[in-house]
């Protein structure tokens, strides 16, 4: 690639929520032309005229390099080199297909959608392969908490692509003093370990609602991570990449920080209220409900042994209480400390 | 290639009997008519890059682990009279590569001895075409097999049609017409399941029936030691691929020969699974080395701008009811299961007596051949459209060029061109899946298995083989109702387009097609395959049983694998890769 293609490049983000506008702010560095794709006219007015978007981010200074647009058309006039795809993984089939049409087949795309297509189980490289005339496709996932990138504080990443041009491009566009770029081959692992680790934020906030310590939550994070393990590689992941910054690395920001959605969902829980009430409180929903519910009936079907998944899961269902739940997962049998038997 | 081939193609798609003439066929002019004026100017091109790969790699290493393993390779090989020549040369050449290597570098060039060995194996693998023999191949062929008909059947013999007895016995569907077109916007690869050394023969024939001109078929070098098959082999375009040479220095020349004639837009045929299937399943692990050369030649056409510089890769799967090297390839394939490798030399295929049995058989007894042309793809796997257009999905149309665009620049790049291909390879064998016709021998095959399996569920792979006669036989009538089951399901299937059914599946009762299947499968071997006394059902042979029951691994139809698979997690893993093999060891 020559050495300033990204600098003269057009880069589109597609979602201005938190994530995707901390996204285009760290690409603004590497690139000259970032188009941010939001639904709001009035948010793309705020974003350029006054450089912020309050309602997610409002701390953050944007780059002049920064453009909004609400139509997709602007977003992509005279093509663009590079997407990154930010949307939740529920609408991200359907703006695939509205996009569709307009690609010209030679950008690259990166996501960075933790979550999967419920019925299917896809992976969201996966669906958007399947609807978008593209295929070099990338992933990115790492602990990436925006607010704590907003503010300027470092952080690292993974880059994840079975084509090496689309992990180097990814690298070339992202890298940054205060933003670190690892790579990885292995998509499927990256993209679950993403999709994963959502389950166990439930249980932490659930854990730390009954006011339980360090010690406890320490044997959620390993015992789950195991859990991890076995469900990514099962379905083609490596055992490798859990140990990483997507694995292990994202579990632990996503389980200690009580901002996250799902962390407040176990905790909401754990207080007594019920599933309703919590995700009424929130006034959104958490991937991570879906989530426990599609992996833990996935993981019966096929026989992959997810005891606290299945307790996530019984709890998001009603009728038993954290406490309850963790006397059950407390008598089992004692077992060997090993991800794979 | 306008009016009357709607016709043609009519007549080919709707089966038994297309009724072609082969006098009223004109031979449409294809590039390989011209290969042999152009032959030495590839084989010029194909060492030069070859050459050009190994420029500055460290010779002494490259050309010493050569020499070992050509030495070796023919320390092993036995000669027959058909192979001593050869063997002799490749014996003189690397006598020739060890004393020069022995001398230093200052004296012998090793340069040039990269360049002779380069050249040696380029003059092998080169094949050449003749217009003259082409002409008397493809009318000696009908004529051949009009004779065996003749002999073996007289009530059949028809003074005007004796070569449409042959068309009569092949079933010829699918994109005939679609991949008539396409041969004229850009070069046609044609990647074809394999079971049999026969194939080669009959895709030939089959080419020509479809009005195509002459392929490039890359085959395997063993076959032109057979004398009956290297005749029409040679003479038919073929080139000779030899898998047991394992060294880069071949590997490179044969890629770069095969990328040279797709190039020069040679229509051109690889097997795609590499050799035969051992196991009797459709293939789905390819050989992608072979198979990327198409993307090569793609984008060196693309990067010189010349006309049809497309390459569609056109899948067609051939359905036998009996294969003539069964009994062979599938001992082959237990014994590498069990471990123990050995490869075979002979086998069935190479003896003319068997050859000649074969078509016998073919013309004897009202049994046929089915073949299935699929959906052509682009070199990434994509559909192609009429047009030799690629099709993306939510209806747009993928430019090649786009895809092969890297930094603003249209290049080969080896690691996304290796993905690329790896794709490819995935379509392929999906499409192989699908475009399968199931006849009525594979379903008595795989009903009677799966049905007896059923009965002893703990037994492994071996141990279920080696079940005695009294064990491995079944109720006629509980094995008609778990036959009758299993077709449900494939009909289930065929609707959603997992699979085809062959006319008989399709139009006759159960009864009916379990009679005719028992009847076709394997019936030219030794032991009848499957028997019925009326009131049981039996097999004499499992290990050709188990064959044939193959062709129908690969489709989660086996009744054991679904709970088989609980046991463990990790079978499953990568959900799109398909699972080869159950807990107990059968191709599932």
């Amino acid at each position: 690639m020559p050495k300033d293609f990204w600098r003269k490049g057009k880069v589109a983000v597609i979602g201005g929520g938190s994530w995707g506008t901390v996204l285009a702010q760290i690409v603004s560095e590497n690139c000259d032309d970032v188009r941010v794709w939001v639904r709001e006219e009035e948010r793309a007015r705020t974003i350029n005229s006054q450089r912020k978007n309050p309602d997610y981010v409002s701390e953050l200074q944007l780059n002049p390099h920064i453009k909004a647009y609400v139509d997709l058309e602007r977003v992509f006039d005279g093509g663009v080199d590079g997407i990154l795809w930010v949307l939740p993984s529920k609408s991200t089939r359907i703006e695939a297909r509205r996009i569709a049409p307009i690609l010209k087949g030679t950008e690259f795309l990166w996501h960075a959608t933790k979550g999967i297509e419920p019925g299917s189980l896809k992976r969201m490289s996966e669906v958007l392969r399947e609807e978008l005339p593209v295929r070099r496709i990338g992933v990115i996932s790492g602990p990436n908490l925006a607010t704590e990138i907003a503010r300027g504080e470092p952080a690292a990443t993974v880059v994840a692509s079975s084509f090496n041009e689309v992990i180097s491009a990814g690298q070339d566009l992202l890298n940054g003093s205060k933003f670190r770029v690892y790579s990885s081959s292995d998509v499927i692992g990256i993209e679950w370990a993403g999709t994963l680790k959502n389950i166990l934020a439930i249980a932490s906030g659930a854990l730390d609602g009954l006011g339980l310590g360090w010690n406890a939550r320490a044997m959620l994070i390993s015992r789950g991570l195991a859990e991890m393990v076995r469900f990514g590689v099962a379905m083609g992941g490596e055992e490798g990449t859990f140990l990483g910054l997507a694995g292990v690395g994202d579990l632990l920001a996503t389980c200690s920080s009580p901002l996250s959605r799902n962390y407040r969902v176990g905790s909401g829980l754990a207080k007594g209220a019920s599933l309703q009430q919590v995700l009424e409180e929130l006034g959104s929903t958490a991937e991570g409900v879906q989530t426990s519910q599609v992996v833990a009936a996935h993981a019966r079907d096929h026989g992959i042994y997810m005891p606290i998944t299945q307790a996530v899961d019984s709890l998001l269902a009603g009728g038993v209480t954290v406490r309850e739940l963790v006397e059950a997962l407390m008598a089992r049998p004692p077992m060997p400390d090993r991800a794979i038997q | 290639m306008t009016g009357n081939k709607g016709s043609s193609k009519d007549k080919l798609v709707t089966g038994s009997h297309p009724a072609i003439r082969f006098e009223q066929v004109p031979i449409v002019e294809g590039s390989l008519h011209k290969l042999n004026e152009m032959r030495a100017s590839i084989l010029r091109t194909t060492e030069a890059n070859t050459f050009a790969d190994f420029g500055t790699a460290k010779l002494d290493l490259l050309l010493g682990e050569a020499l070992y393993a050509e030495r070796s390779r023919l320390k092993r090989e036995k000669a027959t009279i058909f192979t001593a020549s050869r063997k002799k040369a490749d014996q003189a050449l690397w006598a020739q590569v060890q004393s020069g290597l022995l001398k230093p570098g200052a004296e012998v060039d090793r340069q040039r001895i990269l360049r002779n060995v380069i050249h040696h194996y380029g003059d092998e693998i080169g094949g050449h075409f003749d217009n003259n023999v082409y002409w008397f191949a493809t009318r000696s062929v009908p004529w051949f097999f009009s004779w065996l008909l003749n002999a073996a059947s007289v009530q059949r013999f028809l003074p005007w049609g004796m070569t449409e007895a042959l068309a009569s016995r092949l079933t010829i569907q699918g994109e005939v017409s679609s991949l008539q077109r396409l041969a004229q916007k850009g070069t046609i690869l044609l990647v074809p399941t394999h079971q049999s050394n026969i194939d080669s023969v009959l895709i030939g024939y089959i080419i020509y029936l479809m009005r195509l001109p002459p392929f490039a078929y890359g085959a395997g070098l063993n076959l032109f030691s057979n004398p009956m098959l290297s005749f029409f082999m040679s003479n038919l375009g073929a080139y000779t691929v030899d898998r047991k040479k394992n060294n880069p220095i071949y590997k490179q020349t044969l890629k770069h020969f095969s990328t040279e004639l797709l190039e020069r837009n040679i229509h051109s045929i690889f097997f795609p699974g590499g050799g035969r299937s051992r196991s009797g399943a459709i293939e789905s692990r390819l050989k992608l080395g072979l198979l990327g050369t198409a993307l090569d030649a793609q984008i060196a056409n693309l990067k010189r701008g010349r006309p049809n510089p497309n390459v569609y890769i056109v899948p067609m799967v051939m359905s036998y009811h009996f294969v003539l090297e069964a009994a062979s390839l599938i001992e082959d394939y237990l014994v590498e299961a069990g471990k123990h490798r050995f490869l075979k030399t002979q086998d069935e295929s190479s003896q003319f007596s068997k050859v000649f049995g074969f078509f016998w058989k073919l013309f004897s007894s009202q049994t046929g051949i089915t073949v299935r042309v699929g959906r052509a793809l682009d070199v990434f796997g994509n559909f192609v459209d009429e047009n030799g257009r690629s099709i993306g999905p939510n209806g747009t149309t993928i430019d090649p060029r786009a895809w092969l665009t890297s930094g603003g620049e249209l290049r080969a790049d080896r690691q996304r061109d290796q993905e690329y291909t790896r794709e490819l390879g995935d379509s392929i064998a999906e499409r192989f899946h699908r475009e399968n016709t199931v006849l009525t021998s594979h379903l008595v095959a795989f009903s009677f298995f799966e049905t007896l399996r059923g009965r002893y569920p703990d037994l492994d792979l071996f141990r279920f083989l080696r079940l005695s006669e009294s064990q491995r036989t079944i109720p006629r009538a509980e094995f008609l109702q778990h036959a009758e089951q299993y077709h449900e399901r494939l009909r289930g299937m065929a609707d959603r387009g997992q699979l085809h059914l062959s006319n008989d599946l399709l139009n006759r009762s159960t009864e009916d097609w379990v009679r005719h299947g028992i009847k076709h499968l394997g019936l030219m071997h030794e032991a009848e395959v499957l028997r019925t006394d009326g009131v049981t059902v039996w097999t004499e042979d499992m290990t050709l049983l188990y064959y044939y029951r193959n062709r129908l691994a690969g489709y989660g139809l086996s009744r054991l694998a679904d709970s088989l698979e609980k046991d463990s997690a990790r079978m499953q893993a990568g959900r799109e890769r398909a699972r080869d093999f159950d807990a107990q060891g059968f191709l599932a």
